[in-house]
C-alpha cells in the first residue's frame, strides 16, 4: 500500500455548500496529486501543515461571467491608453508586469483574480471567428481555469436554416460542431437576430418582431437554441443576453422572455441592465421586483447580476445594435462598433456611472434589488459583467453591500436622493451569509457550468482552495486571500502572488452527424473568408505546447 | 531537433563569418547581457514567436517596435482619438453592395482582394451582389485591374487631397450646399446615399505618414455620419509581416498597442507613438535586435551593434554583428497568425522539415542563456 503524503489545513472554518458544510471548524486535506483527501489513517501521512486558525476556507471561485479574452477585449485594451497608464503593475506587484483596471493585460487579470480566491473564470461572448485569438489569449491569462461560450443566434448560417425550417436535429448538430469548433464551454446568444438586423439597419428588435432579411424572431432563435441544448445534455444552459439591453421599459422584454422560454432551462445574464421599467417623471424606474418574483416561480431559470458600481469603465458587448445607440453617451467620447463575419458584431463604449446621476444611481440600486430579492442562491450568481458594469476587482465590495446592511444604507444615503425616494432598497433587511457568498461565488457557477470537481471541498474535488483571514470589513477580507491553491500549490500568500502555474481550459463536447460538416464545408466554400477547416480550433492549439490541459465535459443527448 | 541540410545559404555568422549555431546564439546573448537598453524591432513573427520576444523583451528591459508601427500608430491615434465602426473580410463578400477604395493601391498591396472578397460569384445577399459596385477615389496610377464583371468608376484623386474628398462626400451626404464640386463626386455622394452597406476601405501602410491620420479620421468620420441614420462599415487592409498578430500580442500582454518598452520589471510605455526612429533618436538605445520572418525588411539605420533573426533568403545584406537564420511560419514550422481585419487568426501548418529553428525557439534558447549564470 503506497502511503499518502498529505498537507493538512488545520483550524480553517470551512464553508461548502455542496456539501451543506456551513462554517465547521475542522481540518483540510490536500493530497500530492492536488485534490482534496479524506483524513489521514495514520499521522504519518501528514507531510505539511498549515495553521489556518480562524480563517474562512471556502472552494476557489468561480466568475461564471466575465469579459477577458478576445477581439472586443483586445480593441478595448488598445482603444484606452489613458486607463492603462493610469494603472501601470510592475514586478514588485506580481511575477510579470502588466495594466488595466478594466481592461487589464491578460496575466494581470489572472494574478488578480487569484488574488481574490478566484480559481476559475469564463468568458461569456466568444465568437466562433475570433475562437482562436480569443483562446490564445485566455491561454496568457495565467493561474485561473478558463472556457468561454460560443456565440450563436445572429450568425447568417442558423438563421438561413431556422428560415429554411431545419429540423431540430439538425441545429443540434450545428451546436454540436460550434461547441467543438471553436472549444467552448457552453452557448450564449446576445440580442438574437438584433445583432445581424442591424447589418440590415434595423435599430431594434422585439422579442416577437422580425428579422427583416430571414424573417425570424428572437423568440424562434431562443426557443431553439435553448430547446436543441437542453436536447444536447449540455449542462450550462443557453446563456442570453435578451433584447432591448439598457432600454427604459425592457422588464416587460425580460419577463416575456422567461415566459416564452417554456420551462426549458436557461440563463438570463447580466439581468441588472434587463430590469427597467418607465415609471416616473424621469420615465426610468426598477423593475426588479417583478423580475425577482418571475426568477423566483421559474425554477428553470437563472440569472447573474451584472451589478454596476460608479466610476470609469468601459463596455464591451457583441450587442453592436444597443452599443451603437450607448455610443452617444460614450465618456471619454469614443467608441469602436464591428460587423463580424457573419457570425455577429461588437461594441466597445467606455462609460462613468455617477452616483449623482439618475439612472445611474437607479441602475446600483437595481442590482442590490435583484440580489436581496431573487430567493434562492443557487439561481442567482455575483457579477459585474466585468467590465460593463464595474471591473472584477469591485467584487470584494459588492460582497460587503450583501453582507453589510448598515454599510448599503451608508452607501445608499450618499446617492441622488430622488433616485433613492423611487426604490424601496432601503426597506430591504437581508443581509446574505458567508455560506451563501460561497454558494454566489463558486458552489452555485460551478454547478451550474457542470464542473463536478470544482467549486466544493468534497474528497476528490480539485484542491482550488482560498483561505481569507476573518474580518468584520468583508471587502477588506475578500480582497486578499491569506491562502489560494490551485491544484494543491500555494498560488497565493498574503494576498501575494507567489506561483502563476497555467490552469486548465474547460470545454464541452457533444456528438455530431458528420452531414452537417459537409454542409457547412459547402456553406464556408461559397460565402465565408476561411474554409471551415481553418475556423477550428485543434486541440493541440489548446493544449498549447504542453501549457494548458484540456478538460473535455462530454455529454449526452436526451431522449 | 535536427534539421534539413539542403539550404546552405543561410549559415549563422558572427561580425560577417560563418560559425556554428550554438556559437552565433552565445554571441548574440552577450550582447543582449551586456546592453542597458537594447531596441527590439521588426516583430516579423506568429503569435507563439511573438509571445517569446515579449518575454526576452521583458527580461532585457527592451523598447518594442514593430517595422510597420508607422502605419499601426496613425490607425491607433484614431482608434484612440474617436473609435471607428468597421466590418471583416466576410461582411464584404456577403453585404457590400457599394465599395469604395481610399487611395489604396490594391495591384501593389492585396492583388488577391477583389477576386477573393468583392468579385466572387457567391453572396448571402445575391442582390447586393449583383448591384456591388467598386468605386477607385485615390491616384489614377493606382488605379485596380477589375475583374471583368464587377463595374468600377475611377475618381484620380492626388493622396494629399483624399481627405478633403472625403470630408466634401460627408458635406453632400449631409446636404450641405458646397461650391465647385465635380460631377464625379456628386455622383459618389448619391451612390453612396442609395447603398445599403457601402464599405470604405483604406491601407495605413501605404498612406503617407503625414496624411494617414487626416484619411483615417474623415474615413471614420464618413462612416459614423451615416450610421446615424443607415449603415455602413470601414475596412482598414494591411497586417503585413505579421503587423495584426504583433499589435494584438502587443496589447494582450502588455495592455499597449504599440509603443512599448520594459525596464526593471516594468512597463514602461512610449506616450508619443513615435516609432523606431525615435526612440533611436531618444537616445540610450545601444543594441538593435531585428525580428523578421516574413519579408527582407532592415532594422533601422542606426551605428549600434545588432542582432538579426531572419529566413536566410529574407536576411538583409549588409551582415549584423550576429545573424541567426530562423524559419518561416507557415513553411518550416507551424503557426498561428491574426489577419488585417483583426477577428480571424488563421493556423499555419508546415509544409516541409524545417529548415531553421522557429523564432520561438531561437529566442527561448537566448532567454535561457540569459537566465544562466554569465
Ligand atoms: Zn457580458
Amino acid at each position: 500500500m503506497t502511503t499518502r503524503r498529505l498537507t493538512e489545513l488545520r483550524g480553517g472554518r470551512i464553508y461548502d455548500p455542496t456539501h451543506g458544510v456551513d462554517g465547521e471548524s475542522r481540518s483540510l486535506f490536500i493530497d500530492d496529486s492536488g485534490h482534496i483527501a479524506a483524513a489521514p489513517r495514520t499521522p504519518a501521512e501528514i507531510t505539511q501543515t498549515l495553521d489556518v486558525d480562524g480563517c474562512v476556507v471556502m472552494a476557489g471561485g468561480v466568475d461564471i461571467h466575465t469579459h477577458i479574452g478576445g477581439g472586443k477585449v483586445n480593441l478595448a485594451r488598445m482603444m484606452l491608453p489613458e486607463e492603462h497608464l493610469a494603472s501601470l503593475v510592475g514586478r514588485d506587484r506580481h511575477p510579470w508586469p502588466g495594466s488595466g483596471v478594466a481592461t487589464p493585460s491578460t496575466l494581470t487579470a489572472g494574478y488578480r483574480y487569484a488574488e481574490m480566491g478566484y480559481t476559475a473564470c469564463f468568458e461569456p461572448a466568444m465568437l466562433p471567428a475570433n475562437a482562436r485569438e480569443a483562446h490564445m489569449e485566455l491561454a496568457d491569462t495565467p493561474i485561473v481555469d478558463k472556457g468561454a461560450y460560443a456565440l450563436l443566434g445572429n450568425d447568417d448560417f442558423l438563421l438561413r436554416r431556422l428560415a429554411a425550417g431545419a429540423p431540430d436535429s439538425e441545429i443540434a448538430d450545428y451546436i454540436a460542431w460550434t461547441l467543438h469548433a471553436s472549444q467552448a464551454m457552453a452557448i450564449k446568444v446576445v440580442n438574437p437576430g438584433g445583432i445581424n438586423a442591424f447589418k440590415f439597419n434595423q435599430r431594434k428588435l422585439d422579442l416577437d418582431e422580425e428579422n427583416t432579411a430571414y424573417g425570424i424572431t428572437p423568440r424562434q432563435i431562443l426557443l431553439s437554441l435553448a430547446r436543441n441544448l437542453n436536447h444536447l445534455g449540455v449542462t450550462h444552459p443557453l446563456h442570453i443576453h435578451g433584447c432591448n439591453l439598457g432600454v427604459p421599459g425592457n422588464v416587460n422584454t425580460t419577463l416575456a422572455t422567461i415566459a416564452g422560454l417554456e420551462g426549458l432551462p436557461a440563463h438570463l445574464t447580466h439581468v441588472q441592465f434587463h430590469s427597467y421599467g418607465v415609471e416616473g417623471d424621469r420615465k426610468f424606474s426598477s423593475g426588479a421586483l417583478a423580475i425577482a418574483e418571475a426568477v423566483n416561480r421559474s425554477p428553470n431559470i437563472s440569472v447573474d447580476v451584472g451589478q454596476i458600481m460608479f466610476g470609469q469603465t468601459v463596455t464591451e458587448s457583441g450587442d453592436s445594435m444597443r452599443q451603437h445607440a450607448g455610443s452617444a453617451f460614450a465618456s471619454p467620447r469614443k467608441s469602436v462598433l464591428m460587423d463580424i463575419e457573419c457570425d455577429a458584431g461588437c461594441g466597445v463604449v467606455p462609460f462613468h456611472y455617477r452616483d449623482r446621476n439618475f439612472v445611474n444611481a437607479l441602475q446600483w440600486i437595481i442590482g442590490l434589488e435583484l440580489f436581496l430579492s431573487v430567493g434562492d442562491p443557487w439561481r442567482i450568481f455575483l457579477t459585474t459583467d466585468h467590465p460593463n458594469g464595474a471591473p472584477f476587482t469591485s467584487y470584494p465590495h459588492l460582497i460587503r453591500l450583501l453582507m453589510d446592511r448598515s454599510f448599503r444604507r451608508d452607501m445608499l444615503a450618499t446617492l441622488m436622493p430622488e433616485a433613492v425616494a423611487a426604490s424601496n432598497l432601503a426597506s430591504l433587511d437581508r443581509e446574505y451569509s458567508l455560506y451563501e457568498i460561497a454558494i454566489l461565488t463558486r458552489a452555485g457557477p460551478a454547478r451550474s457550468l457542470g464542473l463536478a470537481n470544482l467549486g466544493h471541498l468534497g474528497v476528490g474535488a480539485r484542491a482550488d482552495i482560498a483561505v481569507y483571514r476573518e474580518h468584520a470589513d468583508r471587502e477588506r477580507m475578500f480582497s486578499s486571500a491569506r491562502y489560494v491553491f490551485k491544484s494543491g500549490q500555494v498560488v497565493v500568500q498574503d494576498g501575494r502572488v507567489v506561483a502563476a502555474p497555467n490552469g486548465a481550459t474547460h470545454v464541452t463536447r457533444a456528438e455530431y452527424d458528420a452531414g452537417i460538416t459537409r454542409s457547412l464545408d459547402d456553406y464556408f466554400a461559397r460565402y465565408m473568408s476561411v474554409r471551415r477547416r481553418n475556423l477550428m480550433v485543434s486541440d493541440a492549439e489548446i493544449e498549447d505546447l504542453g501549457r494548458s490541459p484540456l478538460c473535455i465535459h462530454s455529454t449526452r443527448r436526451q431522449g | 531537433m535536427a534539421y534539413a541540410a539542403a539550404e546552405v545559404t543561410g549559415a549563422p555568422s558572427v561580425g560577417g563569418k560563418a560559425v556554428d549555431f550554438d556559437v552565433a546564439l552565445t554571441a548574440a546573448a552577450k550582447l543582449l547581457r551586456r546592453s542597458q537598453r537594447p531596441l527590439f524591432h521588426g516583430l516579423g513573427s506568429d503569435v507563439q514567436g511573438l509571445r517569446a520576444l515579449f518575454r526576452l523583451a521583458e527580461h532585457c528591459n527592451a523598447v518594442v517596435d514593430h517595422m510597420h508601427s508607422q502605419a499601426l500608430n496613425s490607425s491607433l491615434r484614431v482608434l484612440q482619438s474617436r473609435g471607428w465602426h468597421t466590418t471583416t473580410l466576410g461582411e464584404v463578400q456577403n453585404r457590400a453592395d457599394l465599395v469604395v477604395m481610399l487611395g489604396v493601391d490594391l495591384d501593389r498591396g492585396f492583388p488577391r482582394f477583389l477576386e477573393r472578397h468583392v468579385a466572387g460569384k457567391h453572396a448571402l445577399q445575391q442582390a447586393r451582389r449583383a448591384h456591388r459596385r467598386l468605386v477607385h477615389l485615390g491616384p489614377k496610377a493606382n488605379t485596380p485591374t477589375c475583374p471583368a464583371d464587377l463595374p468600377m468608376d475611377v475618381l484620380p484623386t492626388p493622396i494629399d487631397r483624399l481627405a478633403e474628398s472625403i470630408r466634401t462626400l460627408q458635406g453632400l451626404l449631409q446636404g450641405i450646399p458646397l461650391p465647385s464640386v465635380s460631377d464625379a463626386l456628386q455622383a459618389l455622394a448619391a451612390r453612396i446615399a442609395a447603398a445599403e452597406y457601402p464599405v470604405f476601405v483604406w491601407a495605413p501602410g501605404q498612406l503617407p505618414t503625414a496624411t494617414a491620420d487626416l484619411v483615417i479620421g474623415a474615413a471614420c468620420e464618413l462612416v459614423a455620419q451615416i450610421n446615424r441614420t443607415r449603415r455602413a462599415a470601414g475596412l482598414a487592409l494591411g497586417g503585413d509581416d505579421g503587423a495584426q498578430s504583433a499589435l494584438a500580442v502587443s496589447a494582450w500582454l502588455t495592455g499597449f498597442g504599440t509603443g512599448v518598452g520594459f525596464s526593471r520589471g516594468a512597463l514602461m510605455p512610449r506616450g508619443e507613438l513615435g516609432g523606431s526612429t525615435t526612440a533611436l533618436a531618444e537616445g540610450g538605445i545601444d543594441l538593435v535586435l531585428h525580428l523578421g520572418s516574413f519579408s527582407q525588411a532592415r532594422p533601422p539605420a542606426s551605428d549600434k551593434p545588432s542582432i538579426v533573426l531572419a529566413p536566410p533568403g529574407l536576411a538583409p545584406s549588409e551582415a549584423p554583428d550576429v545573424y541567426l537564420p530562423i524559419g518561416i511560419p507557415g513553411i518550416d514550422h507551424p503557426g498561428q497568425l491574426i489577419r488585417t481585419d483583426g477577428v480571424v487568426a488563421l493556423p499555419l501548418r508546415a509544409l516541409r522539415a524545417p529548415h531553421h529553428p522557429s523564432a520561438t525557439e531561437v529566442l527561448q534558447r537566448l532567454q535561457s542563456a540569459l537566465e544562466r549564470k554569465p
